[in-house]
């Protein structure tokens, strides 16, 4: 009994003492290292590098982060120097008269992190690779784009293009990822690049591979010794000395782990767990200071329509159905009221205030749907602070009283529930309503069947849940299917009716919207069945709108007629609705303070902070060891 | 002695029928399936980044090419054949050239270390505890551990896991609740080696918790129906020794269906444990198999479930090969 006894007493004893440590870093110091989710989680192909190549191994285990860099970045937010920032390049883009050739300088003295020089010979290295082996991710864009690509010096490279393109430098430009530049050097030795896996990385952005999980489960990277020879060394320098990227598996023990102050950043986790940490770590904070704390990400999640199903090619249809949601009550269900919502066709988020909402505001006000029978204004400005009184309650001083502060953490306004006015659209369309069902104008029941992802995304079917709920007490047969693996294949090949998804994503700092405004030309329009290529889920073609994306093809990215051109595109997107947008994607990132500070923040946006963005590199010299101060 | 190779060499058609038909059940499910790897690795591109639509199409067909997905099903059908016929599985379509069974060796190791010893620890105390509990009915301590088997048994796995979670990750965090051994731990040594215990402390005590009550229940079931017989009540009147009428006479006896019950569960952990190795983030098949689904890797999904057909099927074979040897009453039969 008694050696039972002493046996207990050195387990016990072994516990605790190793309590500190349940979750360390073995041979790393804990003050110089910050440690962040990966939200790619587990790697399923761990010792793969060749971020060049299509679903291979992990990219944002800080490959994309801290080892990759390209020509130029645009921030989603303000932006460390400005939204722009010439990375590898030296300046602007130049483009010719009638943008059929492109013009880069480089910027001198960066080097790879063995030790040797990039030059123009790098850049052209990465394009006609790429040309040569079109299963590389960005081999099909110059492909299509580029006649070809040369070196007149070490600093200079000049693309030709095959036709005329204004926007060919989005491919080098940083919004979450872009064209990243290949070492020459390296990839010059090997006999097929589409099967070299580069492990060890050479690494050209601050940061050094330092060890990883041949299991997949984590990613170490070491701040190079010469970080003064990378782009990012004009910043300052980079706080952390190592970075660890891991897999902290499901949300609640993303936030056991940073109660525990074993996770700095955790990527993204459920409004429930935030509301945890608000409470019980005085050293967590997100991207707001108080409600809705989560960082809106210049996505947009909608409710998708198919064009090509009827009755959702008709826009009174489309829009009866958006006067049917209450989007107070979308909000509280999906994010639990932490949502940012949006009117309109661009996410509420970044910049997008001072380009699109604030000017767009007074027209909203005075627009005005003619049902035939009646005219109504079914846009309320007040949704935002109606949003915010029913928080307050519960969240009190957490909800912002400031006006300006609920819009832009809350948002704006949105569309007033009007059943009667839908009432008359259904009806101008041919709808009749027998007993408590609408049927179609053949006399059949109006069913409608939204996708959601399931699991794969518990927020956004939990607004779609909400949103079939609004549509069947109207009397329409509502139902959500949920398809967690196959939810954007099967919404790209038009198997569908409605969806909660998004095929609006913009740059966030800039105004220009051809990120996404495109791929939304009738040119590239596909019959039902075959599939769509992204971003133009829904199908949706008009000749006003080729019109507007035919002029902002044939204008400079930074024409201030972009924004002017940006606005057409809203008002018809409101006149039409072809998708009903809902609110912004907003990122539950929290960062903990415990050894870092200096985050990002709504406060000072320095950059976005959620981190498998590539822009995140920004946010490295910023950070201070917490303990140094 | 030739009535027992006769039936050794149907059992061992039996086999490989088994085996034919379930790996081909398992190709027929995974080309059924909706998800295309193709389609799912384009979708990993453009979700985030550039997205022209010229570049989609070319996208789409190079991959096609390169993943080895033209030609017709049967040339397929006839190509996989003629590849698992000599071990191999082909490469992985998410980790494209990685071969399947690299993917299989790198995580094997993980589910069957921690598999084997969690589901041998709950067999052995499991049938331990309940053959006693079965014979020394009347014991208070015993009654005790019947009556807390029963109450954890009908607890959903992953309630009994969050629960450990939150005991010794939050509440006393004093075991890691994440990974199968300390970041950057050098993986030589013995450090190594007693960071891989400690990772394994909580998901083990999961399983073992939750496997133990079954193995309990069923073991005093056998062994109350068993001392009922006559040769266990002569026994006793004869007065052998408590002891050796409880190991030798009745839970020997009562051990074979169990036997069989442990050779199926070894046999299943090739499937992985997919909740355990999602909830405490542990490396291994099961999350193997769900990644791999999720990108409609059919390469890799089948060669973990020809894996896992194939390590049931032997397991089954096995225990029938010898269970004659074991039980002679079997061998008369």
């Amino acid at each position: 009994m008694r050696i039972m006894q002493v046996l207990a007493f050195f387990a016990s004893a072994w516990l605790v003492a190793q309590s500190a440590l349940a979750q360390g870093i073995s041979n790393l110091p804990r003050e110089e290292t910050i440690i962040i989710e990966n939200p790619q989680g587990t790697i399923t192909n761990p010792p793969w590098f060749n971020i060049w190549m299509v679903a291979r191994g992990g990219n944002s285990t800080g490959l994309q982060q801290l080892g990759m860099d390209t020509l130029w970045y645009i921030d989603p937010d303000a932006g460390i120097d400005g939204v722009w920032d010439n990375s590898l390049a030296a300046d602007k883009p130049q483009y010719n008269a009638d943008f059929t050739e492109m013009t880069v300088k480089l910027r001198d003295g960066i080097f790879w992190s063995d030790g040797v020089e990039f030059t123009a010979d790098d850049v052209v290295f990465t394009v006609q690779t790429q040309m040569k082996n079109p299963s590389m991710i960005w081999g099909p864009v110059f492909l299509a784009s580029v006649d070809t690509v040369t070196a007149p010096d070490k600093r200079t490279v000049v693309f030709k293009l095959k036709r005329p393109n204004s926007r060919f430098h989005a491919t080098f430009t940083v919004r979450w990822n872009a064209a990243w530049i290949m070492p020459k050097h390296v990839f010059e030795k090997v006999e097929d690049p589409t099967k070299f896996d580069f492990n060890p990385p050479v690494t050209i952005g601050p940061y050094k591979l330092h060890s990883f999980d041949p299991n997949g489960k984590w990613y170490i990277w070491e701040k190079r010794e010469d970080w003064q020879r990378t782009s990012l060394a004009r910043h300052g320098e980079p706080g952390p000395k190592y970075a660890a990227y891991i897999d902290p598996g499901p949300p609640d023990k993303r936030v056991i782990l940073q109660l525990n102050h074993q996770l700095d950043i955790i990527h993204d986790t459920s409004p429930e767990g935030v509301f945890t940490l608000v409470k019980q770590s005085p050293t967590s904070q997100g991207w707001f200071k108080g409600f809705p704390y989560a960082h809106p990400d210049p996505t947009l999640p909608a409710v998708l329509f198919n064009h090509q199903v009827k009755p959702f090619d008709n826009p009174d249809v489309r829009w009866a159905l958006a006067l049917l949601i209450d989007i107070k009550a979308v909000s509280m269900a999906s994010y639990r009221g932490a949502a940012t919502i949006s009117a309109i066709g661009v996410p509420p988020t970044g910049l997008y205030g001072k380009y699109y909402f604030d000017p767009m505001e007074d027209w909203l006000k005075n627009f005005e749907i003619d049902t035939g029978k009646s005219k109504y204004k079914p846009y309320d400005p007040t949704v935002g602070q109606q949003i915010a009184e029913m928080l307050r309650p519960s969240m009190g001083e957490q909800i912002p009283t400031d006006p300006k502060e609920i819009a832009k953490a809350i948002g704006r306004g949105w569309w007033k529930p009007n059943p009667e006015a839908a009432t008359q659209l259904l009806e101008r369309a041919g709808f009749t309503k027998q007993g408590d069902q609408w049927l179609k104008p053949d006399g059949t029941p109006f069913s409608i069947t939204l996708l959601v992802e399931g699991d794969q995304r518990p927020v956004m079917t939990r607004a779609g849940t909400m949103i079939v709920q609004q549509w069947r007490q109207f009397g329409i047969a509502a139902k959500t299917q949920a398809y967690p693996s196959d939810f954007f294949p099967r919404v790209e090949s038009g198997d569908f009716e409605t969806a909660i998804g998004w095929s609006v994503e913009t740059w966030g700092g800039h105004p220009d919207l051809s990120f996404f405004l495109d791929s939304w030309h009738s040119e590239f329009l596909k019959p039902r069945g075959e599939r769509q290529p992204p971003r133009n889920r829904q199908r949706w073609t008009h000749p006003e709108l080729d019109k507007i994306i035919e002029e902002i093809r044939t204008i400079d990215f930074d024409d201030p007629k972009v924004q002017e051109l940006g606005q057409e595109y809203i008002k018809l997107a409101v006149r039409e609705m072809p998708i009903i947008p809902l609110m912004s994607y907003n990122v539950f990132t929290m960062m903990d303070t415990t050894y870092w500070t200096g985050y990002p923040s709504a406060d000072d946006p320095y950059t976005n902070p959620v981190p498998n963005w590539a822009n995140t590199k920004y946010m490295f010299v910023r950070l201070k060891a917490a303990k140094a101060q | 002695m030739r009535t027992y190779a006769l039936y050794l060499v149907r059992r061992f058609a039996q086999f490989i029928l088994v085996v034919f038909i379930g790996i081909n059940i398992a190709y027929l499910i995974t080309h059924l399936t909706p998800v295309d790897p193709v389609e799912q690795a384009i979708s990993s591109v453009t979700m985030f980044g550039q997205s022209s639509p010229e570049m989609v199409e070319v996208m789409r067909k190079t991959l096609r090419e390169l993943y080895g997905l033209e030609g017709s099903a049967w040339e397929q059908y006839v190509s996989f054949w003629r590849r698992m016929a000599t071990g191999d599985f082909g490469p992985s379509l998410s980790a494209f050239p990685t071969p399947v069974s690299t993917l299989i060796w790198q995580a094997l190791p993980w589910t069957l270390g921690l598999l084997v010893s969690s589901t041998l620890i709950a067999w052995i105390v499991g049938n331990f505890l309940g053959g006693l509990a079965g014979y020394y009915r009347k014991n208070s301590l015993l009654k005790a551990l019947g009556i807390l088997a029963m109450s954890l048994q009908p607890i959903p796995y992953y309630i009994v896991a969050f629960i450990l979670l939150v005991v010794f990750g939050f509440l006393w965090p004093v075991l890691p609740i994440s990974g199968g051994a300390e970041m950057n731990i050098d993986r030589q040594g013995f450090a190594f080696a007693a960071s891989i215990v400690k990772h394994s402390i909580l998901p083990a005590l999961s399983l073992v918790l939750v496997g133990l009550g079954a193995w309990f229940i069923g073991m005093r079931s056998l062994v109350s129906n068993i001392v009922t017989e006559d040769y266990v009540t002569y026994a006793e009147l004869g007065g052998v020794d408590r002891r050796r009428i409880l190991f030798s006479y009745v839970m020997r006896n009562a051990l074979s269906p169990q036997l069989t019950g442990l050779a199926l569960s070894l046999g299943a952990i090739f499937n992985g444990a997919i909740i355990t190795e999602f909830v405490f983030g542990y490396p291994g098949m099961g999350t193997l198999l769900v990644r791999a689904v999720n990108a409609g890797d059919y390469s890799l999904v089948l060669g973990i479930t020809s894996v896992s057909i194939i390590a049931v099927a032997s397991a089954i074979l096995v225990i029938d090969i010898i269970y004659p040897l074991l039980d002679p009453r079997v061998a008369r039969s």
